[in-house]
């Protein structure tokens, strides 16, 4: 038990030693979930700003108000304002794919990295990062999609039978498996990120092979620490939503910015957290091979 | 010679006119099943039927005994009778609709056999004249399909008599759909409507008995009902009227008899699992049983559902009158079935779920409220729904805002849940506003464009058109209109011009002009505050330094009407002095201009603000204000940042 509380806590410090990546991240997500609202907020601002009706909005909630806004012609499609969302949220994915390396880099340092070698890192990697999410995305896909497809004939079986509830525990009781089952996934392929990173590895295929085999080594100790930091990103939700709808007044703009906020920038955290718990993970477990982060050497021209 | 030969031939048709009016044959006055201890209605039919379901084949054998009265001052040798459940087969006129366009969510993008349905006459007899089984004919009336089954006739042999009795004696096997229009099985529960030979009713000089049609359900007349059902004895059985035996076979069915008093149609289910709340509400003609049949896991709803059930009684019998049956049973149809929300005399379907939230009262709340309305507008008053479905579903629409309204508050009677809100009164008015102009109130059911237009205007404009009423002849005579129609037309079938007579009658006022764009008329209401300005009186002046409350200007505001729709509508222009004036304009120009010298500039205005009308296809261009206020749209713009980035960090948290 105190093995696993050191890995959690290990994770925690690593996390709390390099807070400038969850700030710098956190930005980058606001900057660019602020331009993906742009469109939205143009036409909200076009059809509301001076119209007595757009009072019910603000002073409390009215959904038929909303509904009524978003059908209004001049709003225009709600795909125009959902696709740049959409396309921005894409955007934060690519740069968290790009960015990804540097951050394990400095997670497994002792020392602050100088900033050349976190984008020495990035660049480096960028290509590895892609093949091992291509790997990602085809083993989670396949293993997804056949408990997906499990899981909802169960249902539909349950939704024959005339227990109500069936249906519904069904679901429940596939959508925890589906998110154990990803969380395992999702653990191999940090290890295995963690592992390029820090062995300069360029055939990403023995990253995934010993992210594999520590996985599976290692399983009950890492999922529970990557389950008890979801749980803890949970509880961050639920609180961070009771506080917006107990503190924040209907008409405070800037309280339910600060507390919506402060609650994605703490949820953001706890991936960090998640990532640091692997990078001590893979750490201490290697420490035999790898006595300290060797500097990326600096590429030089032929 | 000549008068002697016509004398003849009278006294001949009058032979065969007695002879064939059966002697003994009578409506029951009974009143058993009402609080009443004479008849409410006057009585054309009783039925006396005999059913025996198979659970599971969902199908069921019966006989059906119709006496009629001759109540249409002619003699009728012509009867026509619904069989609805022949809607259910792919050839159609239902079937054809609703591939076209669509009916209560389903398209039918390919045939499946549970959906078939029938309806089928094993004999037909008319009492003294014989059997007519292999005389019967389908007809279609309103239209050309002559593979649709669901209206079938019979030409008497000898007509029956003005006042006179005829007795037919139908036997009949049904096959039930999966629940299909709120009839039919689901796993082990099925739900009885449409299910008998219905016979038409005679109406203005002529039988209407229309097919059945995607979006049109009822018209009968009034009588008694005598129904016995069959069932496997481990199913718990609910039904229209009173239940007046129940008794076990020996093998292994049981037999429970209902009578019901007034009533123009007969719904029953069954189920093995329903488990029974029982309840009573007193209202002002007496106690009526409540009976809540409920799925099992939705017990923990069942005070709900009894309360909003007295909650809706007790405001229907104060505003509109009295409720006189004895009984009312709200069932609770298996979760998933085409079942839920329907209405049949002193039996509703709502339909809720295990876990239905407090503050959700678009569900189950609103179901009831509105099915148990429609005991008052279809039950009692027994408008056409078929040609005018907007009597039916939209009075009751009006009055379900004004019922839910009053229970849980205006602008939270449809949701209160979790600082978010809406008002029954706004959901009315966007189910009208997409097919605002598509077509009027005043038309038959089956011929609205589309499902979406029959939705919209049928509930949603009627409903909005009627509490714009409400500011027009004002809200205490409205609700004496509707209390002075209830208690005229109950137990009839009034026609649209009866309805807005009495309106016009209470409030004694000529609504003409109104009725004629909102009823009649496909028109849409949409004023807008077209620009303001205020420019200083000495605006030529180079040293002019403005300064509030000293600075003289002419303030102009233009108010345009951008729809059809004619309607007189206050103005209410504010100063940023406080001062307000308001203006009455008639509408009947497309626009007009205010001007006003004042030490004071224009701070904001409004079109009707005391939100009096309910069907402006446009409230945000009711108003405008000078200064831009961008904290709404702020606020917007917010929740949808953050549940970007919430939906970017979920993105990046799998896959990266």
């Amino acid at each position: 038990m105190s093995e696993k509380t050191n890995l959690i806590s290990a994770g925690s410090a690593i996390a709390s030693r390099n807070k400038r990546y969850v700030i710098w991240f956190y930005i980058l997500n606001l900057v660019f979930a602020h331009f993906g609202a742009a469109a939205f907020s143009d036409q909200a601002h076009g059809i509301l700003d001076h119209s007595l009706y757009a009072d019910k909005l603000l002073h409390g909630f009215d959904l038929g108000v909303l509904v009524e806004l978003l059908a209004r012609p001049e709003f225009g499609a709600l795909p125009a304002a959902s696709h740049p969302a959409m396309m921005f949220a894409v955007l934060f994915f690519l740069a968290s794919l790009i960015f990804m390396p540097g951050v394990l880099l400095g997670y497994a340092s002792d020392h602050r990295i100088p900033r050349e070698e976190f984008f020495r890192a990035c660049g480096r990697n960028v290509w590895r990062f892609v093949r091992v999410f291509l790997f990602f995305t085809i083993v989670a896909g396949i293993i997804g999609g056949i408990l997906f497809g499990a899981f909802n004939a169960l249902a539909t079986a349950a939704d024959k039978t005339s227990h109500e509830r069936l249906p519904f525990f069904t679901q429940l009781a596939g959508g925890l498996i589906m998110f154990l089952v990803l969380t395992v996934i999702r653990i191999w392929f940090d290890l295995a990120q963690t592992d390029v990173v820090l062995r300069d590895q360029t055939a990403v295929r023995k990253s995934i092979a010993a992210g594999f085999r520590e996985t599976r080594r290692n399983l009950g100790r890492l999922l529970v620490s990557y389950v008890a930091i979801a749980l803890v990103a949970l509880a961050i939700l639920v609180v961070g939503i009771l506080l917006w709808h107990a503190i924040v007044p209907p008409s405070s703009v800037l309280g339910a910015f600060i507390v919506g906020e402060a609650t994605l920038l703490l949820l953001l955290g706890t991936r960090f957290w998640q990532r640091a718990t692997a990078v001590a993970f893979y750490v201490k477990g290697t420490n035999e091979l790898i006595d300290e982060v060797q500097p990326i050497p600096a590429f030089v021209a032929p | 010679m000549r008068r002697c030969l016509s004398l003849l031939v009278c006294l001949v048709a009058v032979g065969v006119i007695a002879e064939n009016n059966p002697p003994g044959l009578a409506i029951p006055a009974t009143t058993s099943a009402i609080n009443s201890s004479t008849p409410l209605s006057q009585r054309v039919v009783a039925y006396n039927m005999d059913a025996k379901y198979d659970a599971k084949a969902h199908s069921l054998d019966a006989t059906e005994t119709l006496t009629y009265h001759n109540l249409t001052g002619q003699a009728l040798d012509t009867f026509p009778f619904h069989l609805y459940l022949n809607a259910f087969q792919p050839t159609s006129t239902w079937m054809r609709e609703g591939k076209r366009e669509g009916t209560r969510g389903q398209d039918f993008e390919k045939w499946d056999k549970k959906s078939y349905g029938a309806e089928e006459i094993k004999s037909f007899e008319v009492v003294g004249q014989g059997d007519f089984t292999s005389q019967l004919q389908y007809i279609h009336p309103d239209d050309d399909n002559k593979d649709d089954r669901t209206v079938m006739q019979v030409h008497l042999l000898k007509p029956v008599p003005p006042d006179g009795y005829v007795e037919f004696k139908i036997k009949f096997h049904d096959q039930f759909p999966e629940t299909l229009e709120r009839t039919g099985w689901n796993r082990d529960f099925v739900l009885g409507g449409q299910w008998f030979p219905k016979v038409g009713v005679w109406w203005h000089g002529a039988w209407n008995c229309h097919q059945f049609h995607a979006y049109t359900e009822f018209f009968a007349d009034f009588g008694v009902y005598d129904v016995k059902l069959t069932v496997p004895q481990f199913e718990v059985v609910g039904a229209s009227g009173i239940e007046v035996s129940n008794v076990n076979n020996p093998d292994g069915t049981k037999t429970v008899a209902y009578h019901g008093d007034d009533i123009h149609d007969f719904a029953w289910t069954a189920s093995p699992h329903y488990r029974i709340y029982d309840d009573t509400f007193q209202g002002s003609m007496g106690p009526v049983k409540l009976r809540i049949m409920l799925q099992p896991a939705h017990w923990s709803q069942a005070e709900r559902q009894a309360r909003i059930t007295k909650q809706t009684m007790e405001r229907f019998d104060k505003w509109y009158g009295p409720y006189p049956y004895k009984t009312l049973t709200v069932v609770d149809p298996d979760p998933g079935s085409q079942a839920f929300g329907m209405e049949y005399p002193t039996f509703i379907t709502g339909g809720t779920t295990w876990w239905e939230p407090e503050g959700m009262h678009a569900g189950s709340q609103e179901t009831i409220e509105h099915e148990f309305g429609h005991q008052y507008w279809y039950g009692m008053v027994a408008t056409n729904e078929f040609e005018d479905a907007w009597m039916d579903e939209g009075i009751n629409e009006y009055t379900q805002v004004k019922v839910m309204d009053s229970i849980f508050g205006p602008s939270a009677s449809t949701l209160n849940l979790w600082g978010i809100s809406a008002g029954e009164r706004e959901e009315t008015r966007l189910f009208y506003m997409g097919v605002a102009d598509v077509d009027p109130m005043a038309k038959n059911g089956w011929q609205y464009a589309d499902s979406n237009s029959y939705g919209g205007i049928t509930y949603g404009k009627t409903a909005v058109v009627l509490l714009t009423l409400e500011s027009v002849i004002g809200e205490d005579t409205m609700r004496r209109a509707m209390h002075t129609y209830f208690l005229r037309y109950r137990f009839s079938h009034p026609t649209k011009e009866d309805f807005l007579k009495t309106i016009e009658e209470v409030s004694g006022k000529d609504l003409r002009w109104y009725f004629n764009q909102a009823v009649y008329g496909s028109q849409v209401l949409d004023y807008e505050v077209m620009k303001l300005s205020s420019v200083p009186v000495d605006w030529y002046k180079e040293d002019l330094k403005e300064k509030k409350g000293e600075t003289e200007y002419v303030d102009n505001v233009w108010i345009h009407r951008k729809g059809d729709f004619v309607m007189p509508i206050e103005v209410e222009i504010k100063f940023d002095n406080g001062d307000k004036v308001r203006e009455q304009w008639d509408g009947q120009d497309r626009w007009v201009r205010y001007t006003y010298q004042k030490k004071a500039k224009i701070e904001s205005i409004e079109v009707d603000p005391d939100h009096k009308i309910n069907f402006d296809r446009n409230d945000f261009n009711n108003s405008q204000t000078a200064e831009a206020h961008g904290a709404p749209a702020r606020k917007l713009a917010n929740y949808w940042t953050c549940i970007s980035q919430f939906c970017a960090q979920l993105l990046a948290w799998w896959l990266v």
